[in-house]
């Protein structure tokens, strides 16, 4: 028989008070694991979105010039004395020390071209790297490859009657249109659309190029560290980060994290109380007892050692089914919030953190019972002697 | 061989304004393989005398010595070895622990020695078995009569091989016919050369002491002084 021994059986003796506490904070550590799995799965779908949203970094040449703009970016002087980026100081963004991080490079060319009589801008582009950038284009036909092909944007589809198959001569290139782009809302239903060397010939830009729109894997890269590297080995460019509409959401997110947090530490000081509460009442109620261990040659560590193991088991059952009951919850709400989109995924930080605090709560909530028990005197704690 | 020294030992309980001299200046000594009764009325010191014998309730003035080791003079974990090493308690409600078998019980004093747990099994069933109860091993205590209560908590007092026995009034809570069969077994050990301190308020325990201590007001009022083993006096 060893001291191990002796707790479980008192645990088991008093059942009804160990399912209470183990109830009680299996209760506080489910909620705190419910919160925290919940923000975790939306932050990361928020990222994942952030991913998937296209570029978040736009690098344009560094312009004192009133600009065009493009997507609500201001863009360098197009109209004007164009100040454009060297296409082979590109190269350089594979130098940077997040390179890794880099997942898609979209250069383009801009520049003006007439169409019956009017002037539209025309965009070169890499279309492997674009048609990635762009998602959520809808394309009838095909999109552009190679060569004098054209995609059109709508607007100058409905202006000028264009449909697929159509040549167009701009600046005394023939160019095919092989795709219409359905409406966007944005910018790109005014844009004549073609690969990049073939926009770069027609405009007279070869070699360069007037913006260059990247993606960046960020789910836990720093953008920001990013933008500062490729400012750097692009000089004379400016480099921005766009990603407003999902900082806007991390940041709801983060308010979240918050009140998650906020929740998870009343909840950890109601279990550590309650913890507190209910081993107190244990050494009352035990006072005989430990005056017999006392008695019979225990120690005070050994009495302390008894109380502290019984509230490290009461814990870490209550952390493990917490754990798993905060999993459980969270299987259930999170098809309910964000359209179902956010997924839960196993976090073994959590699983750990979730059974330690547990265990850390139950263990700082016992200590002052357990000193009190350790000092009782077996004296006083047997009134028959 | 002394055993036990009690010299000048005083004891007063303070409480508020009041203050109780329990043991007033009592000295003692108590040979080794004695079997000393203690007697006398309700707050007469006696249960004083045993719990300061038991390293449990240091004395106010005055020194206690037993095998020559100055108990109060330990640090209080060492007392705590002390009791375990030295003594074995027999309560006077038997204080059993109540989850717990007859043989866990009588196991409690080792679950914190080195002894492997096969050895701490083996020392607790030939002590149950010592005592008569070789077939209530895994008995609870309320599954237990009295006497076979009384039995474990001798059992339990006795599996460290305690040098001193003391006993507070362990049949104070048994009817006449097992009161002796308890007093048996106590003048059993004392005969293979238990030192045995026996609390009793019971007139009829007299014969099976060797010596006999009354106490009255935390003095010593009279000692009947040492004699042989009672074993066969109460046969």
């Amino acid at each position: 028989m060893r001291l191990e021994h002796i707790v479980f059986h008192n645990l088991r003796r008093r059942k009804g008070r160990a399912i209470f506490l183990v109830v009680g904070l299996m209760i506080g550590v489910a909620t705190v694991v419910t919160l925290l799995s919940l923000t975790d799965a939306l932050s990361m779908r928020a990222q994942n979105e952030l991913e998937n949203f296209g570029a978040n970094i736009i690098i344009t040449p560094r312009s004192d010039q009133l600009d065009l703009n493009y997507g609500g970016v201001q863009l360098g002087g197009v109209n004007l004395v164009a100040r454009e980026i060297e296409q082979v100081s590109l190269v350089n963004i594979d130098t940077i020390p997040n390179r890794r991080n880099v997942a898609t490079i979209g250069p383009k060319v801009l520049g003006t071209v007439e169409v019956q009589g009017q002037r539209v801008m025309m965009m070169g582009v890499d279309p492997v790297a674009e048609f990635k950038l762009k998602r959520w284009w809808s394309i009838a036909g095909r999109p552009v490859k190679q060569g004098a092909e054209l995609l059109v944007g709508d607007t100058l589809v409905k202006r000028f009657g264009l449909a697929i198959g159509d040549t167009l001569q701009l600046n005394g290139q023939d160019f095919t249109v092989v795709g219409l782009l359905a409406q966007t809302g944005s910018q790109d239903d005014q844009l004549l659309i073609s690969p990049l060397l073939a926009a770069q010939a027609t405009l007279g830009k070869e070699g360069k190029v007037s913006m260059v729109e990247i993606a960046a894997l960020c789910h836990d890269c720093p953008v920001d560290d990013m933008v500062n590297q490729l400012q750097q080995v692009l000089p004379g460019t400016d480099v921005q980060a766009v990603q407003q509409v999902v900082k806007t959401r991390m940041h709801a997110l983060d308010q979240f994290r918050l009140f998650a947090w906020g929740v998870a530490v009343t909840v950890v000081i109601i279990g550590a109380l309650l913890v507190f509460v209910t081993m107190m009442g244990a050494i009352s109620e035990r006072t005989r007892e430990i005056g017999i261990f006392r008695a019979i040659g225990y120690r005070r560590r050994h009495v302390l050692h008894l109380v502290l193991m019984e509230a490290a088991v009461v814990s870490a059952l209550a952390g493990v089914m917490g754990y798993l009951a905060g999993v459980l919850a969270t299987l259930v709400t999170l098809p309910l919030l964000d359209g179902g989109k956010a997924i839960w995924h196993w976090n073994p930080t959590l699983a750990l953190a979730a059974v330690a605090a547990a265990l850390l709560v139950g263990l700082i909530a016992a200590l002052q019972p357990a000193l009190r028990a350790s000092r009782l005197e077996p004296s006083e704690a047997l009134r028959a002697l | 061989m002394t055993l036990i020294n009690l010299q000048q030992v005083t004891k007063r309980y303070i409480n508020g304004a009041d203050c109780v001299t329990a043991l007033d200046k009592l000295t003692l000594s108590v040979k080794e393989g004695a079997f000393l009764g203690v007697m006398g009325p309700s707050g007469s010191g006696k249960s004083t005398l045993l719990s300061v014998l038991g390293a449990l309730t240091r004395p106010t003035t005055g020194t206690v010595t037993i095998d020559a080791i100055d108990v109060y003079g330990l640090a209080t974990e060492k007392q705590a070895d002390f009791r375990r090493e030295y003594l074995g308690f027999i309560f006077q409600s038997h204080n059993l622990i109540p989850y717990l078998s007859a043989l866990e019980n009588v196991m409690l004093p080792l679950a914190v020695s080195r002894f492997s747990t096969t050895e701490k099994r083996r020392r607790a069933s030939d002590m149950l078995a010592r005592v008569g109860l070789p077939d209530r091993m895994l008995h609870l205590p309320q599954q237990l009569s009295g006497g076979e209560q009384e039995r474990v908590a001798i059992a339990r007092a006795l599996v460290n091989n305690p040098p001193l026995l003391l006993a507070d009034e362990p049949t104070g809570s048994l009817d006449t016919a097992t009161s002796r069969q308890v007093m048996e077994l106590l003048a059993e050990l004392h005969c293979s050369g238990q030192t045995i301190i026996m609390v009793t308020h019971n007139r009829e325990n007299l014969e099976w002491f060797d010596r006999t201590v009354y106490l009255r007001d935390g003095l010593i009022e009279k000692d009947t002084g040492n004699s042989d083993c009672s074993l066969s006096q109460a046969m």
